[in-house]
């Protein structure tokens, strides 16, 4: 792994984030806490994957039993699968506030044996992706540490530990490795912004990579930025298709991403009003690209990249609103991974709140 | 007969078991609805200790949760991780914007606490409600994502974009989170959970007005400026004309002196957010300074300096400006 920049050490993650795959079976975690992106090599124990389909009920009941809580002390924040081995990968945080705690957790997609991945002696590289206060941003936010955080400050005759943390942050909401670069989504808890990052891989110290906000236009009369929410790359990572907080779909080409440039995605299709895209995956059927886009009120939408590619602008503010897709009906699905061939692995809701993993036949899709 | 207890082993906690013979099957669920073979065990090795065997867990026990101990696949012992008691203490510190009134496409608040907070309880306890009491469904944008500063004290709520901006199904289907003439109240509920796990000691809340639509520039050239006397330590007091975000306000303005030089003191965001003043920490000298004002600095409806929130390309006032700084020259006389 020396090839990608990773040394051993130990990954101190102090949040759980949005997780996924890169080159030679690389993960890379999001800790919005640290404001930092770390690659580590899982070092994946499983052989090739298969080609069958994997299931399993309950899934936020087993890793809660095997992490030693209730369902509802587990926070799944992302699914990813391993491009090789096809074992399921979640970042997970467990327990909530002072109590909280990430984990990583793999699932075995031969039997279904939940573990944990230890972050304390890994291959990992680590690059910073806060929207970094300016440096005439001296705000932070000073607390009473409950550990040994922070630093030790003189008051009168007294001394105490005093934690300051900066009050601006930038939280990652989706990842995708494209490239030869990891390319950052964020929503910012202050200004309203578009920003996509792209950062080089392997990281090179020093270098956080390029950050330009990308407009959109509504209907040809409106032009705005929103925060994307999930997006991927398709067409061998030539293309992106984006789906934003405020449910535009928005397609720009990857080489549009050039430092200093003003970036306009094409409005491609809107998922609706009332609704939050959650996530969205690629997959090959009969030699055809299609995307998969979860949601949060409507059900599973497909479509066809080359339909996106043939779409123009949208122009109309009644229906149709835009590229043609399928909408299937499979409500509560919260994270979409491709899990190789024939199958996209779903991690779904069901009424009662329980969570599920699923595999959907791309055949049937 | 095994007997279950909390106990401690090598420096963490443990669950001490008596009386079991060598070799015994031991695992611990958490719950008490254990079915043999459908949950895989709680992660953890056991210790020898003497006569006993200690359960060390790899992921610490938690406070209020029921373990349940398994000897042979059968049921053993049940043990409740206590939860200390305490007294709820933590509170809502402040809600901005402060001003008593927000334009209708108003996209942000700002809630502080007076202490850590844990996450996922934002969707649950923050609604803003009518005066009769009844909420407003759908206003407040739903996100996985929580938008908490790094030390979990300060949180970013925003209203439905989707609803804001114009064009967008939400907008034209849905119309305004928010009615103009139609008061209503932020409030966060005493449900919200501190990083104890605490409740609040009590709910919060903040009453507004609602006026028409804000969807203009922030344009800093027309601020007025109160210029000091020089020689002084007076204030510069600069007033907007409409409200401006609190967040940004905090680190979108600046001073510098004719070198260039950031002119240090202590900044203060005036009542309702509609003003600004920097006190210096040494007298102002007769000589040209500049307000330096950062591009992104946003009003209550999402308009900055460089662009307005949805721009409608039809209007070329709208037309996004130079993202870099707008400076204001001023000389204190």
């Amino acid at each position: 792994m020396s090839e990608f920049g990773l040394e051993p050490g130990r990954v101190s993650l102090r949040s759980a984030g949005p997780i996924t795959f890169g080159p030679a079976g690389i993960l890379f975690l999001a800790d919005n806490a640290a404001a930092t992106v770390f690659a580590v090599d899982v070092a994946d124990p499983g052989p090739a994957g298969g080609a069958e389909p994997f299931d399993l009920e309950d899934v936020d009941a087993r890793v809660g039993s095997f992490l030693g809580c209730e369902p509802g002390d587990v926070v799944i924040k992302d699914m990813a699968v391993h491009p090789l081995s096809r074992n399921v990968y979640l970042s997970v945080q467990r327990g909530r506030g002072e109590a909280a705690q990430p984990v990583l957790i793999r699932i075995s997609v031969a039997d279904g044996a939940i573990d944990d991945v230890p972050l304390d002696e890994v291959s990992f590289a680590a690059v910073a992706i806060g929207d970094a206060p300016g440096e005439d941003d001296e705000r932070l936010d000073s607390t009473l540490p409950l550990g040994d955080e922070g630093e030790e400050m003189q008051f009168g005759t007294f001394k105490i530990r005093v934690l300051r943390q900066p009050i601006r942050t930038a939280t990652v909401t989706d990842m995708a490795y494209a490239g030869g670069a990891l390319l950052i989504a964020g929503l910012s808890n202050e200004e309203f912004s578009s920003r996509l990052r792209r950062i080089p891989f392997p990281f090179t110290a020093g270098v956080t990579g390029s950050s330009l906000e990308i407009f959109h236009v509504s209907h040809g009369k409106w032009e705005t930025a929103a925060p994307i929410r999930a997006f991927v790359p398709y067409d061998g990572g030539a293309s992106i298709l984006a789906s934003y907080t405020c449910t535009p779909v928005v397609h720009f080409p990857l080489a549009d991403l050039t430092d200093g440039a003003k970036a306009v995605g094409r409005t491609v299709a809107e998922l609706g009003a009332v609704n939050q895209p959650l996530d969205m995956v690629s997959f090959v059927q009969d030699g055809e690209e299609y995307l998969l886009v979860a949601n949060s009120a409507h059900g599973l939408v497909k479509i066809a990249c080359r339909d996106i590619d043939s779409q123009p602008p949208l122009t109309e503010p009644q229906q149709p609103v835009g590229v043609p897709r399928e909408t299937k009906d499979l409500q509560g699905i919260r994270r979409l991974a491709n899990l190789g061939g024939s199958y996209v692995l779903a991690l779904q809701s069901d009424d009662a709140g329980r969570l599920h993993l699923r595999s959907l036949k791309t055949a049937s899709l | 007969m095994t007997e279950a207890t909390w106990s401690h082993s090598g420096g963490g906690d443990c669950i001490r078991l008596t009386g079991l013979p060598a070799g015994a099957d031991v695992h611990v669920f958490p719950g008490t609805a254990v079915a043999a073979g459908s949950l895989p065990p709680m992660a953890g090795r056991l210790e020898r200790d003497g006569a006993d065997l200690c359960f060390v867990p790899r992921f610490a026990f938690l406070d209020g949760t029921t373990y349940t101990v398994t000897v042979e696949g059968t049921r053993a012992a049940i043990l409740v991780r206590p939860r200390p008691e305490r007294p709820a203490a933590t509170e809502v510190t402040g809600i901005r914007p402060t001003a008593a009134e927000v334009p209708v496409n108003l996209l942000r608040f700002y809630i502080w606490f007076s202490a850590p907070m844990s996450e996922g309880c934002a969707a649950g306890q923050v609604r803003l409600a009518r005066d009769d009491g009844s909420i407003i469904a759908g206003a407040l944008l739903p996100t996985e994502h929580e938008l908490w500063d790094a030390s979990r004290r300060r949180l970013t709520v925003l209203l439905d974009p989707a609803r804001i901006k114009r064009g967008l199904p939400g907008h034209q289907e849905v119309g305004y989170p928010l009615r103009a003439g139609e008061p209503f109240r932020l409030v966060v509920g005493d449900g919200f959970r501190d990083a104890r796990g605490l409740p609040l000691r009590v709910s919060a809340e903040r009453r507004y007005e609602v006026g028409g639509e804000e969807r203009r520039h922030v344009d800093p050239v027309s601020w007025e400026l109160a210029v000091p006397p020089a020689g002084t330590c007076e204030p510069l007091r600069v007033t907007f004309g409409r409200p401006l975000d609190h967040g940004l306000l905090a680190r979108c303005l600046h001073v510098r002196g004719p070198g260039g030089e950031l002119v240090d003191g202590t900044a203060q965001i005036g009542p309702g957010e509609q003003s600004w003043q920097l006190v210096p920490s040494r007298a102002w000298a007769s000589t040209v300074h500049q307000l330096v004002v950062e591009p992104v600095l946003e009003d209550l409806a999402g308009n900055s300096v460089s662009r307005v929130f949805d721009r409608d390309l039809a209007r070329p006032e709208d037309q996004s400006r130079p993202a870099r700084p707008v400076t204001i020259v001023f000389q204190p006389g």
